[in-house]
């Protein structure tokens, strides 16, 4: 089965000061229809800038990415908003809108597609029972905790039945047990929606918890992928292996919860 | 009264008497047309330029290097301007539109010039403290340059705009003082026709009681509005 999502030498550079740096150097991934597919690495490895590459947030130097028949790269302005509103992506700072109510936030993309108002309301109370907040309908953000935003945000990026959902460390904002617990709902969401998921992260027990493929990134470049199993089990590269003491480390000092055998 | 004549009391005391405000009330009204048309032109055509600028500035959503520059330049040059040489400048385009340079109407036109290119900069300032991770959301979901604006950046920034308002608001009250001794009318020409060259100390006290009864008036009631919206948000 040829990949649902194939990114081929991408290249992304930043211009600061007059000096260039290449932030990602010729990165090649396959991701498969249905998988969860961590990225992991450390701070600026290129992993933020690498998911923002997907849905053109940032526009890639060189290199192609195709998702299902669509080849990403080559979409003109217009056809590539068109695009975007079937890849759902979720942040660490949630970047729910502040003026709305979650109701709205959640409706927004529907609106943008001018959804009759019935159907909007439909789909946004079904969203709000799969995350858990239809008590919090019409209240605002601003009175959420950082779990229930992140709640809200995967429920704003669900709106309008993206094939995708890009994650950019979605947990990392989170204290443990909202982390589990927002986790767990990525990881229905896969299995019940079929969505297929693109998580960076840099917290190794949120890619084991859920993630079925890993790459690692370091400096620009993959230095290994393969089944989340085998890279915890026998990791090749020097961040995978550095990655993988820590986290022992952090085990031994219970700082993290969760503990199944690796 | 004078202060060089009488008693402080006294003169402090004949501020509030009927012949004082017999004069000042018709300066009052002239002012406060003033204010409030100079300030409906100032929140309509400030809040469009602020936009405008931000749209088309290096980082909006819509970036034109070349009429950007264009535009910061000329913006910048208005506000460089003085308000004072600003309300003589603007004479001979009020006489153009209005057939004359005297009157409260004509000191609109000096007001709205002096102060649109002040309050489009400070909803421009409004709209770049708006979260950057806020508008990219927005992008990644698929939203047009006009949804971002309208749908997302107005709304966030609002409680901003309404305090700048309130700046800008207090800007023209102060400026309508201003411009009374340019021939507009209104509590500044009171002020500097009594109180200044005819030492009517009364008449002095009176005209700045009533600026700083309307000054307080604006800031109390722009700081409640813009908390009554955080409060909803549950942003305060």
């Amino acid at each position: 089965m040829s990949a649902y999502i194939k990114i081929e030498g991408l290249r992304k550079s930043f211009k600061n000061k007059g000096e260039r740096t290449e932030v990602l150097k010729g990165i090649d991934i396959s991701i498969d229809k249905g998988d969860i597919f961590g990225i992991v690495g450390f701070s600026g490895a290129g992993k933020s800038t690498l998911v923002r590459c997907i849905n053109r947030l940032e526009e890639p130097d060189s290199g192609k990415i195709r998702i299902g028949d669509t080849e990403i790269t080559a979409l003109n302005k217009k056809a590539l908003n068109i695009r975007r509103r079937k890849i759902g992506m979720i942040f660490q700072q949630f970047n729910l809108f502040d003026s709305m109510t979650v109701f709205e936030n959640i409706a927004y993309p529907l609106t943008l597609i001018k959804t009759p108002k019935r159907e909007t309301e439909e789909k946004v109370d079904k969203l709000l029972e799969l995350v858990g907040l239809s008590d919090k309908k019409n209240a605002y953000p601003g009175s959420l905790s950082g779990g229930q935003k992140q709640r809200v945000g995967i429920a704003r990026a669900l709106a309008n039945d993206p094939d995708v959902l890009l994650s950019d460390e979605a947990t990392s904002a989170l204290d443990p047990v909202s982390t589990l617990a927002i986790l767990d709902l990525l990881e229905q969401i896969n299995d019940e929606l079929g969505v297929t998921i693109i998580m960076i992260t840099h917290e190794l027990e949120a890619a084991k918890r859920i993630c079925n493929k890993v790459a690692v990134l370091e400096n620009g470049v993959i230095t290994e992928s393969g089944r989340t199993r085998d890279i915890f089990l026998d990791p090749k590269s020097k961040t995978g292996r550095i990655f993988l003491e820590v986290y022992k480390e952090f085990r031994q000092d219970n700082t993290f919860t969760g503990g199944e055998g690796i | 009264m004078s202060f060089l004549k009488y008693p402080f009391w006294e003169v402090i005391k004949h501020a509030f008497s009927r012949e004082v405000w017999e004069t000042l009330l018709p300066a009052v009204w002239d002012t406060l047309y003033m204010v409030v048309f100079s300030a409906l032109i100032t929140l309509v055509l400030g809040v469009l330029l602020g936009i405008g600028l931000s749209v088309i500035s290096k980082d909006g959503v819509r970036p034109i290097p070349v009429l950007n520059e264009t535009a910061s330049t000329i913006v910048n040059c208005l506000r460089s301007l003085p308000q004072m040489i600003m309300i003589i400048v603007t004479l001979p385009l009020a006489r153009m539109l209005l057939g004359q340079s005297y009157g409260v109407n004509a000191c609109i036109i000096a007001l709205a010039a002096s102060c649109i290119p002040m309050y489009a900069r400070m909803v421009q300032g409004a709209f770049i403290e708006i979260p950057k991770g806020k508008i990219e959301a927005a992008k990644a979901m698929g939203s047009s340059s006009a949804a971002i604006v309208f749908r997302i950046m107005l709304p966030e920034a609002l409680p901003a705009i309404i305090r700048a308002f309130t700046v800008a608001l207090i800007g023209i009250i102060s400026m309508t003082a201003l411009a009374g001794s340019f021939g507009a009318g209104g509590i500044g020409d009171i002020a500097v026709r009594y109180g200044f060259n005819r030492f009517y100390h009364d008449m002095l006290i009176a005209s700045v009681l009533v600026l700083i009864v309307m000054v307080e008036i604006v800031q109390i009631l722009g700081d409640l509005i813009s908390d009554l919206i955080l409060r909803k948000r549950h942003l305060l």
